[in-house]
């Protein structure tokens, strides 16, 4: 039961994750969070599954590294991009009192770059954490 | 080692070609830039502003380092390649010298064409750096390493005294830019004090009495370093900011008066030290610290024809040290031999060297017929404006430089033929000559040299300066003194033993009562300081989080007895949700009791688990649920990594457990009790009174304009996004560390 839930809850989080990220600004919640959550359930697969049968079960993990770097890069991008503009780093577009576009309540502006940044970090930070801790265990193990 | 030595080329010196070329480049840029300049604003907060300006001085330093070092790089390709092989290096450690050579020459542009105080030490510094990684770039080597660490430490730990007054300058005028700052300054106690603070800092870095030490030693780097840090680059720098800010300087007679004296020690102890040298490269830094010492009195002499003597002066330098340097270099790499008193006779075996190295000698010597009779011309007429004291000085320094440099040229190529030598490369000679060629050349028109050194002396002397040097054949002073300067530098020479002993006193009394001295001994002493604070503070946690909480208690008490009470504790009143955050408070003490009581690390990483979810429905409670979500994974995860990490620990045996020296039990519940009443008091006190217009208060009216609803996220986003942006890179700083902790370094 646990080990079905674990291979399955990933998706039903990244969802939640998305929700977190598109009404962010207007609610509670933000890239932050909904990283952690999704890695909540990337943490369940590690416990129910152990290490190997995590990796095996969810192959996209192995790309974690390249989310925490790329997170990284998006989220410095977007905060520095400014500067090219002749702005102090961390400036948002469009700027107080101007218009902005939404989608519901998703609302599509710099901010929303620099959230998807901090969400992708700390996925693929923890995921690496987490990698770390149970596959050396198992390693020593063997 | 697999490196092919049997007769195959080695690969071309890629990066350092490209050193060269980009050399080349700013040397047509300041050739045919001067005037030219920009200004943009750096940090408009702090007044800071990216000013750079070709002017007079910028021209003179800019072409002699980009001038000097496109020759010195040159030089270096083949150099290096030798040098990497003779090692048993691989060719690929180019890469870790040239980047930093090239910096090294960009930073000197960078410091010469800057016009802001703070933008003038940050260049400063940046030579300092590079010079750190190219005198020990033979890393192997400890004498290297430790010579690097002198240079750095000695010339950036003064470089401090510049921050100072640039700060010192901005309190009084406003203002880092240098041409205000030479504007506004009146002679007041203030200008004195900066002056001062700027003329340390500039003094240390050209290697003057008694900052000097770091020179000599400085020669453990490869031979082009060397070449380019004594005549162009890192010392020249010291002379440079004496130039800049000279105005300055010359708005304190007691500023100039030191600038003399410093000098003048310099010239002296720099001069009798090189006389007995015998390693090729110690009388050439020796030289350097006397030759330097020329220009540190000449500025401190000041006035128009004295600050035209020293632009002039650091030009003929520039090309005879450098020039001397790669003679040092391509002898050493043709014998094998580095010491004066093993090598002889060169002049019949490379003929087109020591003549090269002869016009070199001759520029230094100040013979007629080269550049440098007109650098001693212009110092002997400032010396004579300024006072017969300075006339003897001024044909003191003259003889010594001529005594020396003489002793270096004649042991070298004259006298029996000693050592083996090996091919001279072509790469390792026509630098010189070329050298020697633009020494020579200066000596028949010395037009170009002078109007270069008129136009840099225009800008440190703050008035229009002309120059007229020329050969006269009459009875004037100038003439007189180097007369007698060449009489006396010749009896030295052939009496050897005059100045024998003086130098060996000399060398002695610096060994046992010298800087250096007093620079070790105080690297040692901050050594065993540091020493101690580690052993105390690593050997035991508890002692560290103690140093931490115990005076942050002492002065939370302090405070607390210091301020009135009345009034300022209020205990409010019990209503509504507070009935469900009193049991959960109650929780949090129980789990933290638990926590300091538990003697199994499950149960204390599970209780403060405990600890963290009682909060985080604390924060739903208050109004905060951003914070509460937040918290409630957070803690889920750290909980998970912390009984992760815990497993990895040794299998604990709780029947092993000590309880440890009484004393220190009983200390820890001090600290811990002094802390935590200490933190209750100022939270107490905090809530009873909230201040009254927080800056949340700001940030809560400003949401709807960052186009958000909810304030914590726009906070995390955007108004500290700054922040944020840090934090997490410390984030992935954090697990790349523990991946190299845990796993070598593997990402994955």
């Amino acid at each position: 039961m646990v080990r079905v839930i674990a291979r399955l809850l990933p998706g039903p989080s990244l969802m939640f994750a998305a929700g977190l990220i598109a009404k962010g600004y207007a609610e509670v919640g933000d890239g932050f969070a909904a990283g952690v959550i999704v890695a909540l359930a990337v943490a369940l697969a590690y416990v129910a599954l152990g290490a190997a049968g995590a990796e095996a079960a969810l192959p996209a993990l192995r790309h974690a590294p390249k989310a925490a770097v790329g997170g990284l890069l998006l989220a410095l991008a977007s905060g520095f991009f400014p500067l090219l503009l002749g702005d102090p780093p961390v400036t948002h577009r469009p700027g107080p009192g101007e218009h902005v576009t939404t989608i519901g309540t998703l609302e599509l502006f710099t901010p929303l770059l620099f959230d998807l940044g901090v969400f992708l970090l700390v996925i693929g930070v923890l995921t690496v954490l987490l990698h770390h801790l149970a596959r050396s265990r198992e390693e020593a193990a063997r | 080692m697999a490196v092919d030595r049997g007769g195959t080329r080695p690969t071309a010196d890629r990066p350092g070609w490209s050193a060269c070329v980009i050399a080349v480049a700013g040397f047509a840029l300041c050739l045919f830039a001067g005037g030219a300049g920009f200004s943009l604003p750096w940090a408009p907060s702090l007044d800071l502003r990216l000013a750079f300006a070709l002017d007079g001085l910028a021209v003179l330093y800019g072409l002699l380092a980009t001038g000097v070092g496109a020759l010195v790089f040159a030089y270096g390709t083949r150099y290096l390649t030798l040098h990497l092989e003779h090692q048993r290096r691989p060719a690929v450690e180019r890469w870790r010298f040239w980047p930093w050579m090239t910096l090294f020459a960009v930073s000197m542009v960078g410091l010469a064409t800057a016009q802001d105080l703070v933008l003038v030490f940050v260049f400063f510094d940046l030579t300092a750096v590079c010079s750190y990684f190219l005198i020990g770039f033979d890393r192997a080597e400890r004498e290297a390493r430790r010579s690097a660490l002198m240079a750095l430490l000695v010339t950036v730990v003064a470089a401090v005294a510049m921050l100072v007054a640039a700060v010192l300058l901005h309190a009084e005028h406003g203002t880092f830019a240098i041409p205000e700052l030479l504007d506004r300054a009146e002679p007041s106690t203030t200008t004195t004090l900066a002056a001062a603070l700027l003329a340390v800092a500039a003094l240390a870095k050209s290697a003057q009495v008694p900052l000097h030490f770091w020179l000599p030693k400085a020669m453990a780097a490869p031979t082009p370093v060397s070449a380019y840090l004594h005549s162009a680059a890192m010392v020249a720098a010291g002379v440079l900011v004496l130039g800049r800010v000279h105005p300055l300087l010359a708005r304190s007679e007691a500023v100039l008066t030191g600038l003399v004296v410093v000098g003048a020690a310099s010239v002296v102890v720099g001069g009798v030290l090189a006389l007995r040298r015998d390693v090729l490269k110690q009388v050439l830094a020796y030289s350097t610290i006397s030759q330097y010492g020329y220009m540190v009195m000449l500025y401190g002499i000041g006035g128009a024809a004295a600050n035209g003597a020293a632009a002039f002066y650091v030009l003929a330098h520039g090309i005879a040290k450098s020039a001397l340097f790669m003679t040092a270099g391509a002898v050493t790499m043709a014998t094998g031999e580095d010491r004066l008193s093993r090598l002889g006779g060169l002049g019949r075996r490379v003929p087109v060297l020591a003549v090269a190295a002869g016009a070199a000698s001759a520029t230094l010597a100040a013979l007629p017929l080269t550049v440098g009779f007109f650098k001693d011309e212009l110092l002997f007429a400032a010396a004579v404006e300024r006072g017969p004291v300075t006339v003897v000085l001024a044909v003191v320094a003259a003889t010594l430089t001529f005594a020396y440099i003489g002793r270096f040229w004649i042991g070298l190529f004259l006298g029996p033929a000693r050592g083996s030598v090996g091919a001279a490369s072509t790469l390792l000679v026509a630098p010189v000559v070329v050298l020697a060629a633009v020494a020579v050349l200066g000596g028949v028109v010395v037009e170009p040299f002078a109007r270069l050194a008129e136009d840099a002396a225009t800008v440190s002397a703050g008035e229009p300066v002309t120059m007229s040097p020329g050969y006269h054949l009459d009875a004037r002073p100038e003439n007189l003194m180097a007369v007698a300067a060449w009489a006396l530098g010749g009896l030295l020479l052939v009496l050897p033993r005059l100045t024998d002993g003086l130098s060996r006193a000399f060398a002695a009394a610096g060994e046992r009562f010298g800087p250096r001295r007093a620079y070790d001994g105080t690297l040692r002493a901050l050594d065993r300081v540091s020493a101690a604070v580690h052993d105390r503070e690593v050997r035991d946690l508890r002692g560290s989080i103690a140093a931490v909480l115990v005076p942050a208690g002492l002065l939370i008490g302090v405070a607390f007895v210091a301020t009135p009470t009345a009034g300022a504790y209020m205990v409010g009143i019990v209503e509504g949700a507070d009935w469900v955050i009193l049991p959960l408070l109650a929780l949090v003490v129980v789990a933290t009791v638990v926590t300091a009581r538990a003697r199994v690390r499950l149960v204390v990483a599970l209780a403060l688990a405990v600890v963290g979810f009682a909060l985080a429905a604390l924060y739903a409670l208050v109004g905060a649920p951003d914070v509460a979500l937040v918290a409630v994974v957070v803690e889920t995860m750290l909980t998970l990594v912390f009984v992760a990490a815990l497993s990895r620990l040794p299998r604990e045996d709780p029947d092993r457990f000590v309880p440890g020296d009484p004393v220190r039990r009983r200390r820890d519940v001090f600290a811990a009790l002094l802390a935590g009443l200490a933190a209750f008091v100022a939270l107490w006190g905090f809530l009873s009174q909230p201040a009254a217009d927080s800056v949340s208060d700001e940030h809560l009216r400003l949401t709807p304009s960052a186009h958000g609803g909810d304030v914590v996220t726009v906070i995390v986003a955007d108004f500290r996004g700054l922040d944020t942006l840090v934090e997490i890179t410390v984030l992935l700083v954090a697990v790349v560390g523990v991946a190299t902790l845990v796993r070598r370094g593997r990402l994955w």
